[in-house]
């Protein structure tokens, strides 16, 4: 153990001094970077620390003058297409704990930081394990198939579910008759259980990274793969 | 027992680690034209690493917070930035330096061409970086390294006469064919050889990975005071059975090889395989010290979690720039460069960049906030203010020195 210092949070603080540019530990002692700078917000008591930033954007406002803002501007270049690549992560004060010769969190560094919300993504989704009601594997997912729904906007319709046998994304199995036919005849033998299954016989558990069939897969009238 | 065990063994690795490829051109270069005329310098800088190592050791033990982590906090972002691209440039230039270092001892050993040596050095280095556990890499070497000791039993079978050298040492008698201004270059090349930075942010950063507390402080001062101490005997007896082997001949170092020829006229092959055990050791440790001071400095710099004692996935961006600092050094060889020139100029921009480091230190090492009651004694401060004037002359001196003497022709 180092030497106890008295929690600063609880006192009277220079946050330049202070809380600026101090490590961040979080609830298991691991590092997660520097408090690059601090969120102040107005309320009824005056202007509030309510939370800690960090990460490149803030650091690279902090470097000042034109310097600063030359490569936050270049930062943001690097991906156009990111909206909120300007936005600093965000860690709420509430989740600090103590504030001494570091910055201690009540916080895994894992769950620590917020900029977007969470969202459920494709990507998660291809690759689950697909389980029959009994808990018996039955595939995994290997596709999504989405349809324009009320609004014209896309809505996932059915999961292509089969063995992760290798030529799935090849195209074989959904469009018929493409050559060569020696591929065709392989791919198609290897993904002779792979087929479609309509989304109201499923449930999805993002959480365990899994699906759940409702009834049986030999009992789900499968929609044929081809389109 | 262990508290005997721990402190013999710290001192030991402090002894071997102090040497490095720097520290061995360096001495062997003086030893060869000037004699122990230079050992003024050596001795400064060896006080003088011992004054800032002591400080960064006790910071880290009481705060738990490394060099660069509190040279940001200090200095801001924005300076902090540029001490940090300055530092990290030299210490990247040391770890090139160590690499090729390595790759030249073992050289002399298996004749086989330098650049089919270094490859293989280099991927050593990154698996023993990434693998090996903190207190291998720290013990190990610095223990092998003692085999260096072979330079001082050289020197006592070469039976000098040691008034001569006494002499020659305590009234800094320069050898009449030599020039002051080069007198003054290799004096502040040996000064930055013995006060290279990354010995403090290794140091420091090291203590931190074993967990050091304010018990452990006795400890600490030990190692330092000790142990660099015996490593600056060390560095004196190589310079010295250079003088005494190959001053008269009027031979000047430009090989690894030529640092161990003292150590094979006097003993043997069986003392240059010795010796060459040696200088694989403290290069092969000072390649790992320099290469993870890289990677502690830049982490520590943004936060991003550092350190041998999390496994290499809890710290993933550490080893990053481990495995990239090692492939840039691994490139900058590839071109055929020599390292003992590399390691030439880096111990000259090391003296330069001497001030970035260890001017933040001495501000740390007395805040009452940080270090209550251990904070900086007047011994310390008065030591740490002579120093840094020191420091700042060198730093001054170190490039214009370079380019009038160039580079000690």
């Amino acid at each position: 153990m180092t030497r106890e210092m008295p929690n600063k949070l609880e006192g009277t603080i220079d946050g330049a001094l202070e809380l600026l540019d101090r490590q961040l530990l979080d609830v298991e002692g691991r590092m997660l970077g520097k408090v690059d700078d601090v969120e102040l917000t107005q309320t009824d008591a005056g202007l509030t620390i309510t939370a800690l930033l960090t990460g490149q954007v803030a650091l690279l406002h902090r470097l000042g003058g034109s310097l600063g803002s030359n490569l936050v501007t270049g930062y943001v270049q690097l991906r156009p297409s990111e909206k909120n690549r300007t936005r600093p992560w965000r860690l709420v004060i509430g989740d600090v704990e103590r504030l001494d010769s570091a910055l201690h969190l009540r916080v895994h560094r894992e769950e620590s930081l917020r900029r977007d919300v969470e969202t459920f993504r494709l990507g998660a989704l291809t690759g689950m394990n697909v389980l029959e009601p009994a808990g018996r594997r039955a595939g995994s997912v290997l596709d999504a198939r989405f349809a324009p729904g009320a609004g014209g906007r896309l809505v996932l319709r059915a999961l292509v579910v089969g063995e992760g046998h290798p030529g799935g994304l090849l195209g074989y199995d959904r469009r018929p008759n493409m050559g060569p036919w020696f591929v065709r005849r392989i791919v198609g033998w290897l993904h002779r259980n792979t087929s479609a299954v309509d989304v109201e016989h499923v449930q999805i558990l993002w959480n365990n990274r899994e699906v759940r069939l409702v009834s049986p897969l030999r009992e789900i009238r499968r929609e044929a793969l081809r389109r | 027992m262990s508290k005997v065990f721990a402190v013999a063994l710290g001192v030991l690795t402090a002894i071997g680690g102090f040497v490095d490829i720097g520290d061995l051109v360096t001495n062997a270069q003086v030893g060869s034209r000037f004699g122990l005329s230079l050992a003024w310098a050596t001795v400064v800088g060896v006080v003088g690493i011992c004054v800032f190592a002591e400080m960064s050791g006790r910071v880290a033990a009481v705060s738990g917070r490394a060099t660069f982590d509190l040279v940001r906090e200090r200095l801001g972002p924005r300076v902090g930035m540029l001490n940090l691209l300055s530092s990290m440039l030299i210490t990247l230039l040391t770890y090139t330096a160590e690499i090729g270092g390595v790759a030249l001892a073992l050289q002399l050993v298996a004749s086989v061409h330098e650049l089919l040596v270094v490859p293989v050095v280099a991927v050593l280095v990154w698996l023993v970086l990434w693998r090996a556990k903190f207190s291998i890499i720290e013990n190990v070497f610095g223990v092998l390294g003692l085999a260096l000791v072979v330079f001082a039993v050289a020197v006592w079978k070469l039976g000098p006469d040691y008034g001569a050298l006494l002499h020659q040492a305590v009234g800094a008698h320069k050898p009449d064919d030599e020039h002051w201004r080069t007198f003054a270059y290799y004096a502040v090349a040996l000064f930055g050889a013995a006060m290279t930075p990354y010995e403090v942010f290794f140091f420091s950063s090291g203590g931190v990975e074993e967990h050091w507390s304010p018990e452990d402080l006795g400890t600490m001062r030990a190692n330092v005071l000790i142990g660099f101490p015996l490593g600056g005997a060390l560095s004196l007896a190589i310079a010295a059975s250079t003088w005494l082997v190959l001053g008269p001949l009027e031979i000047s170092v430009d090989t690894l090889g030529q640092v161990g020829l003292p150590v094979a006229a006097a003993l043997g092959k069986v003392g240059l395989a010795v010796a060459i055990l040696g200088f694989v050791a403290a290069t092969f440790g000072a390649a790992c010290e320099t290469g993870l001071s890289v990677a502690y400095s830049i982490a520590q710099y943004f936060g991003a979690q550092w350190g041998k004692y999390v496994r290499p996935k809890e710290a993933a961006f550490f080893h990053l720039v481990l495995a990239l600092s090692t492939l840039l050094a691994l490139a900058v060889l590839m071109t055929t460069v020599d390292p003992i020139v590399i390691t030439e100029i880096s111990v000259v921009f090391s003296a330069v960049a001497l001030p970035l480091t260890y001017f933040p230190i001495l501000v740390v090492a007395n805040d009452p906030d940080y270090m209550g009651e251990y904070a900086n004694g007047r011994l310390a401060n008065a030591l740490g203010v002579v120093f840094l004037g020191v420091i700042a002359v060198a730093a001054t001196a170190a490039i214009p020195l370079l380019i009038w003497t160039r580079m000690g022709q």
